[in-house]
């Protein structure tokens, strides 16, 4: 943990707070994500993890509190703008293109490597048709590793829940993020899917992206990927450390099953 | 995607030769609207079909493009070749404001803006005399020395092949995937790095430039402009047109196009029934066809499982 202190966090959140009307959401809510870093953020039901995730990624603006983000201040930008700078986040909700392929949909991410003047649309040149072809090529690839190749040219709705979630991450990859954010990317697999999705993630970093941070309810997933876990509960930060000892906190274990019997 | 092409291609062909075997000069006029409806339902489409937003203001780059075209040929004299690309301009710019207002609404609340600013232009129209000669309409316009139906027949298609090969660049382009992105879920188009208000408004403004030049030509070829151009009839046919063909696709709106331009002129003797049945077939594709007659096409094809041909990455490679 010191060593990695020495160096520049990718991400800093600073005492962000949201309130809706009387509603405190998270309250003075700091942490940080070192480059390399898989960070965890759990906590139960409520506890404002995806209105951190909002706050992070531009889609809320904070009532205080900074983002910065590769050392800019980030907290006021769209997230589009955020997006351009690499930071990419997955939905909590299933969030794909339903109605266009699995190919389409992971070529789509690939947005911001194909951006092109309006000349260039009408008229392609050597350039675009390269680059065209570069993330023809690339989508396929981050398809395949995804374990996604069978379904290539499969309309999206027709996928299961578990190649959906497997999409979503393809989809944000397309972006090439420095950061990652997934928002309960294993809700709905089974806890067999949701161990190869773990292994799957651990392989993203230093390959694909520089840092992750998974929100999520299973438990195993969170502490068998995660270099640091970081607990939210009403909205505070409850507790962060190493998987094993997070689980070993007596407040964590008190959030989630009660207080023990005197 | 080289399916639509091939089929775009065939359709051109068979259109650059029809003009050598139909004489009859009332079914060139037919051809001729044809044409003029395919660039008007080929913009809509962009709009309609690929940013997602439905709008009901349409007209209000017809009739922008038309007057321009009028004006620039009663005051200034100038030939067809002049205005009508002018009227692309000018409608593209009217589309540049509009859309800076308006693509910051989305679902109904776009809707029922758009449509008011056709209803203001078409106000403007009425009541600016001194410009537009209110509900006298500008008489006259030149037509540049094109007297046979035949030359007209050209000019038009050459406007919608412009029209269709702009479409199908930007269908098929980075930015066209934007915008589907944005019309399939705003949130993920956010989080890839698209900018749903650019890449909405890249689409309006070209959709806009289209629906200029189309009203343009039709100024020269009607040879008068009046405020009925703003009007929410002509609205309504392109609706329909790329409703029944099928939004979202390229070959969609230019059947549409033709069979809602044959149709109107057949059921010409019912008039009073004419909308009626307009209004039953809407309903019936809204009903059974929710993509048109082309999105059907399309799912017989999967149906019978034959390989759609898809963007796949092996067949781009050959392209």
């Amino acid at each position: 943990m010191n060593a990695l202190h020495d160096a520049e966090p990718l991400l800093r959140a600073d005492n962000l707070t949201m309130r809706f009307g009387g509603l405190t959401a998270v309250r003075d809510f700091s942490f940080e994500i070192m480059p390399g870093e898989i960070v965890g953020l759990i906590g139960p039901n409520g506890a404002g993890k995806t209105t951190c995730f909002n706050m992070l990624t531009g889609f809320y603006t904070p009532t205080e509190g900074r983002v910065r983000f590769k050392g800019v201040d980030i907290t006021n930008r769209k997230p589009f703008a955020i997006a351009r700078m690499g930071l990419v986040r997955s939905f909590q909700k299933t969030n794909v293109m339903k109605r266009l392929t699995v190919f389409e949909n992971v070529l789509t991410g690939h947005y911001l490597d194909g951006r092109q003047s309006l000349l260039e649309t009408f008229l392609p040149g050597e350039r675009v048709r390269r680059a065209e072809r570069a993330a023809r090529d690339s989508a396929a690839t981050i398809i395949e590793m995804m374990g996604l190749g069978r379904r290539m040219n499969a309309p999206a709705h027709l996928l299961s829940c578990g190649e959906l979630r497997l999409l979503e991450v393809a989809v944000a990859l397309a972006a090439k993020p420095t950061l990652l954010m997934l928002d309960e990317p294993a809700a709905g697999l089974n806890s067999h899917e949701a161990a190869g999705f773990g292994e799957t993630l651990r392989t993203l970093v230093g390959r694909y992206v520089q840092s992750l941070l998974v929100v999520e309810h299973n438990m195993g997933l969170v502490m068998s990927v995660s270099d640091r876990v970081v607990v939210l509960n009403f909205g505070q930060k409850l507790a962060e450390g190493r998987p094993h000892e997070v689980q070993a906190n007596p407040d964590v274990v008190e959030a989630y099953l009660g207080k023990a019997a005197a | 995607m080289t399916l639509e092409r091939n089929t775009l291609l065939v359709a051109l062909v068979g259109a650059l030769l029809l003009p050598f075997a139909v004489t009859d000069q009332y079914l060139l006029h037919l051809a001729v609207m044809a044409l003029f409806y395919v660039v008007l339902a080929t913009s809509l489409n962009l709009v309609v079909g690929y940013v997602g937003e439905f709008s009901l203001g349409h007209t209000a780059f017809l009739g922008t493009g038309a007057y321009t075209a009028a004006l620039l040929s009663t005051h200034a004299g100038l030939p067809l070749w002049i205005t009508v690309p002018v009227a692309g301009l000018v409608a593209a710019a009217f589309g540049f404001a509009i859309g800076a207002i308006t693509l910051r609404l989305q679902g109904p609340y776009f809707v029922i803006v758009t449509l008011a600013f056709a209803e203001v232009l078409r106000l403007v129209a009425n009541n600016w005399i001194a410009v537009t000669n209110g509900p006298m309409g500008l008489a006259g316009i030149g037509q540049s020395g094109l007297t046979d139906k035949r030359e007209f027949y050209f000019v038009i298609l050459a406007l919608a092949a412009l029209a269709l090969y702009l479409s199908y660049r930007f269908v098929y382009s980075n930015a066209g995937r934007a915008a589907v992105a944005v019309r399939e879920n705003r949130y993920v188009a956010q989080s890839i790095g698209v900018d749903p208000f650019g890449a909405a408004m890249q689409a309006f403004v070209l959709g806009a430039f289209m629906a200029g030049l189309a009203g343009g030509f039709y100024a020269h070829y009607i040879s008068f402009v009046g405020p009925e151009v703003f009007q929410f009839a002509f609205m309504a046919t392109i609706i329909i047109m790329v409703l029944m063909g099928g939004k979202g696709t390229l070959v969609g709106p230019i059947v549409g196009a033709v069979i809602v331009t044959l149709l109107e002129e057949y059921l010409r003797e019912v008039q009073e029934l004419r909308l009626t049945l307009f209004g039953l077939i809407v309903m019936a594709i809204v009903l059974f066809l929710p993509n048109g007659l082309m999105g059907f096409v399309a799912r017989r094809r999967e149906q019978h499982g034959s390989t759609i041909l898809r963007n796949t990455p092996a067949e781009e490679k050959t392209v």
